[in-house]
């Protein structure tokens, strides 16, 4: 699906029916009505009661079919309107001034999947009432952006180029042990102009098997960087690598052999070594519930793989020679990741540059109260879901609290864009 | 150690708008000083090409805005942010007498935005091209509904806004060219506004039957719209253009069943032998054809047919019996209808009989015949066929002057925007002044 649809109702609380014999429903809109993922909107009331509680809500379907919710709570001023980018929610799935509040406040709505509802705010009421609707559209790809399943060389991924004769700056894209292939924040570099590349090397079916396992090492990763070096329409001494999770000790050893030169590095949350062992030389490894001992558990039986990837708990062969980058790096924290060691991990990364009088490499971004997943901004998170169902139904945490977690994301992007800009760029 | 080359970054947001919405074009990463063109392509659904471009000069920063910055040269020049769009031209060797209208406004119109070194007037596809983007503009916003219209033996198309409604709605007449144009319901239901485009020269029933239709068809459509149980009967407008201003005029005076919130007239008039039939109206026309005129291109002046304004008042809707707020949109270089004339024919007449507070006169100098919706193209004149038997085809002169018609289209637009939703949606009120405009 390119794009998911956003509907945003207005509603009265209670049950007040809106006589329709003299005034029309009142006029919600959005701006823009067909946006990017990571564009702002900005919506609007008009035509209310003065002075009257108004609840404005979001809804969306996701690509899997669940419904996800958030409202807010608002007085319309004198004049009946209500302005999400001027007013404060006074209740609801966030507080206070948020223009994109109702977009990541969005959560599990009540009867959806078990399993997505962890971390679900509150329970929303179905008022009866619906005064008014408006439609947003939010896509991953703006137009002319083309997106290519790239099966090449035993190469898996996707990858998006932006409309245009290029050539163009590109990013290597790689995400966690999830595996599979996330392809909506290379379809947003692309949307940007970058050529982007996300690369699968876990749980794919077109990969090597079996499924739960790496079974890829550095000739593969070296194979995903030389194609796009060698593709037409990217510049090959313009390209930087970004990793989330195990994405970052993927990025971290790509970019530390010799003859990979990326020209720049964004880690986020992710280890500086490998938190599986290694089966041979080049990077393949074991599977990864082989080792729970670093495994921790909350009351409620849900899994924390923190501890998992604290430097000193790392397979030591595992661990990159950091020393030996050579070009800009951005560590992207999460304070409080309950999946991944990130703050330690960006202060060994960071002392062992400095050690070898490379500091002024290093960038850091950290945020107090954001979890492990962070990722575009104006998407849900949550703070824990669904990691696995066998052998036994297992629920991992993330971390990261609503307000703080989504300001990360804002905030880290806008950053991650400005970097791409200055290190691919100029 | 080498230079990098120059990585030019081209950007157009929103790439997605409706086509009322403004966007910023930028072009970025460029030497200061750097010459460049940008240049706008667009395939129309006929399958003819468009296209407009400008000149520009990147400042100090290595960047273009064309929102700020002035195109010394190319379709238009100086700031204008959304020149590429209204001063498109068919591309050379195209037919002549074209004119852009969409017929499928489910779907975007796609222009594409590139970027080429220099200064460049002509034979775009053989130069070096930098950069190019790709952005829709469409007609209708997500969650509007598209509802074909046929009972009470209607060609109609019913646009409904998101949401359950109840919506004020709106009657959408267009002119003598006929056929059913949906474009400027759509967008008008994109703004909140139930709209139904009504095609009342060449509809399904005068095609089968011969016969123009009557005032009961337009009362018909009056009552489609009062009864839909998603718009509210009380808050009903109706929209003409050109000969449609004619039955928006009739009816909002004479009618028993339209009970109108607010009318908007744009280039039309109130010469019409009242009492008789919607074909007795056209016949009138057409007695006086004789006073056609031909400009040094041979192309049709019409304005005359109506010219002197007859004093006889049997011979005009009689304005002093309105009864609901009317905005009247004039273009004072219109070639097709005398629309500057009537409208201050009706001023004067609405004086007499003191109802004038209920009417606002929008008058555009240079402006032509065709106002539409902003920031399309303008044709000065196009190839008409008129919806006589046997049918005739002709390039009618329809006036106004690139920019002047560009700003004014602009203008009404977004006046015409207010005045609709503050008389369909504010709280009532017999009065025609509004401070925010």
């Amino acid at each position: 699906m390119n794009f998911c649809h956003l509907q945003h109702k207005a509603q009265v609380p209670g049950g007040v029916r809106w006589t329709s014999s003299c005034r029309p429903a009142p006029l919600l809109t959005a701006s823009p009505v067909r946006a990017l993922i990571d564009d702002k909107i900005s919506i609007r009331g008009h035509f209310l009661p003065p002075r009257c509680p108004v609840t404005v809500c979001a809804q969306m379907q996701s690509d899997d079919g669940d419904l996800w919710e958030a409202f807010a709570h608002f007085n319309t001023n004198s004049d009946g309107t209500v302005n999400l980018t001027r007013d404060p929610s006074v209740g609801g799935s966030y507080l206070g001034c948020e223009p994109m509040g109702l977009l990541w406040g969005l959560q599990p709505a009540p009867g959806a999947r078990e399993g997505l509802r962890q971390g679900h705010v509150s329970p929303s009421e179905r008022p009866s009432t619906e005064l008014a609707a408006v439609t947003a559209e939010r896509w991953y790809m703006a137009p002319g952006v083309r997106r290519i399943e790239i099966r090449q060389n035993g190469v898996v991924g996707t990858l998006f180029l932006p409309p245009g004769p290029g050539p163009f700056p590109a990013m290597l894209d790689m995400w966690g042990m999830g595996g599979g292939l996330v392809e909506y924040r290379s379809a947003l570099f692309a949307s940007r102009g970058y050529a982007s590349f996300s690369l699968a090397y876990i749980g794919h079916k077109d990969l090597p098997g079996p499924q739960n396992r790496i079974n890829v090492g550095d000739p593969y990763f070296n194979s995903a960087f030389q194609l796009l070096q060698d593709h037409p329409q990217v510049y090959p001494d313009r390209i930087g690598i970004i990793g989330l999770s195990f994405g970052v000790y993927l990025t971290l050893r790509l970019a530390s052999h010799s003859g990979i030169k990326p020209s720049c590095l964004i880690c986020i949350n992710g280890p500086a070594g490998s938190t599986i062992k290694l089966t041979d030389a080049d990077g393949k490894t074991e599977q990864m519930e082989n080792d729970q001992k670093y495994w921790t558990y909350d009351d409620q039986g849900n899994v924390s793989f923190r501890a998992v990837s604290l430097p000193a708990n790392l397979s030591p062969e595992s661990k990159v020679k950091l020393e030996h980058l050579t070009c800009p790096l951005m560590y992207i924290v999460g304070e409080d990741d309950l999946s991944a060691s990130s703050i330690e991990n960006a202060n060994l990364i960071e002392e062992t540059l400095s050690a070898a009088g490379k500091s002024q490499l290093f960038t850091r971004l950290s945020y107090p109260g954001a979890g492990h997943l962070i990722e575009p901004p104006y998407t849900p998170n949550s703070r824990a879901s669904l990691w696995s169902v066998k052998p036994q139904k297992l629920v991992t945490l993330w971390g990261g609290h609503l307000a703080p977690h989504a300001a990360a994301q804002e905030d880290s992007w806008k950053k991650i864009l400005e970097y791409m800009e200055t290190n691919l760029r100029h | 150690m080498s230079m990098k080359p120059l990585c030019v970054k081209l950007s157009v947001q929103p790439s997605r708008g409706l086509v009322d919405e403004k966007f910023t074009v930028l072009v970025q990463n460029l030497l200061p000083g750097f010459q460049l063109t940008v240049h706008a392509l667009h395939q129309c659904e006929d399958g003819h090409s468009w296209e407009a471009f400008a000149h520009y000069t990147a400042d100090a920063t290595g960047t273009v805005n064309v929102s700020q910055d002035p195109s010394l040269d190319g379709t238009y020049s100086g700031v204008e942010p959304m020149g590429l769009l209204w001063s498109l031209r068919p591309v050379p060797g195209s037919k002549s007498g074209l004119r852009m209208r969409k017929k499928n406004v489910q779907t975007p119109m796609v222009v594409t935005i590139s970027v080429y070194q220099g200064h460049q007037m002509e034979g775009f596809l053989d130069r070096v091209l930098l950069a190019s983007v790709v952005v829709e503009r469409w007609y209708m916003a997500p969650g509007v509904r598209r509802v074909p219209i046929t009972d009470g033996k209607l060609t109609a198309t019913l646009f409904l806004p998101s949401g359950p409604g109840p919506f004020p709605g709106l009657l959408d007449l267009w002119g003598n060219g006929g056929k059913l144009v949906e474009y400027r319901a759509a967008l008008l239901a994109s703004h909140g506004i139930a709209s139904m485009a009504l095609d009342y020269l060449t509809p399904q029933i005068t095609k089968e039957t011969g016969k123009i239709v009557d005032n009961d068809y337009f009362e018909t459509a009056y009552r489609v719209l009062e009864q839909h149980p998603q718009i509210l009967g009380s808050r009903i407008a109706m929209l003409g253009l050109s000969f449609g201003t004619s039955v928006t005029l009739r009816m909002a005076v004479y009618s028993q069943v339209v009970k109108l919130s607010c009318a908007v007239c744009i280039s039309g008039s109130h010469v019409q032998p009242i009492g008789g039939s919607v074909e007795e109206i056209l016949s009138y026309f057409n007695k006086n054809a004789d006073k056609t005129r031909f400009d040094e291109n041979n192309q049709v002046i019409w304005r005359d047919l109506l010219l002197p304004i007859p004093t006889d008042p049997s011979l005009k809707v009689d304005m002093g019996r309105l009864q609901c707020p009317l905005m009247l949109v004039v273009g004072e270089d219109d070639q097709n209808w005398p629309s500057y004339e009537c409208a201050m024919d009706m001023k004067e007449m609405m004086e007499r009989a003191g109802n004038s507070h209920l009417l606002t006169v929008l008058s555009y100098k240079n402006a032509g015949h065709l106002i539409e919706p902003p920031f399309m193209p303008f044709a000065r004149a196009s190839t008409f066929r008129t919806v006589t038997n046997p049918p005739t085809k002709v390039m009618a002169l329809w006036g106004g002057e690139l920019v002047a018609h560009s700003r004014a289209q602009e203008d009404a637009w977004r006046k015409m925007l207010v005045f609709l939703r503050e008389n369909l949606y504010g709280s009532m009120k017999h009065s025609a002044s509004f401070s925010n405009l």
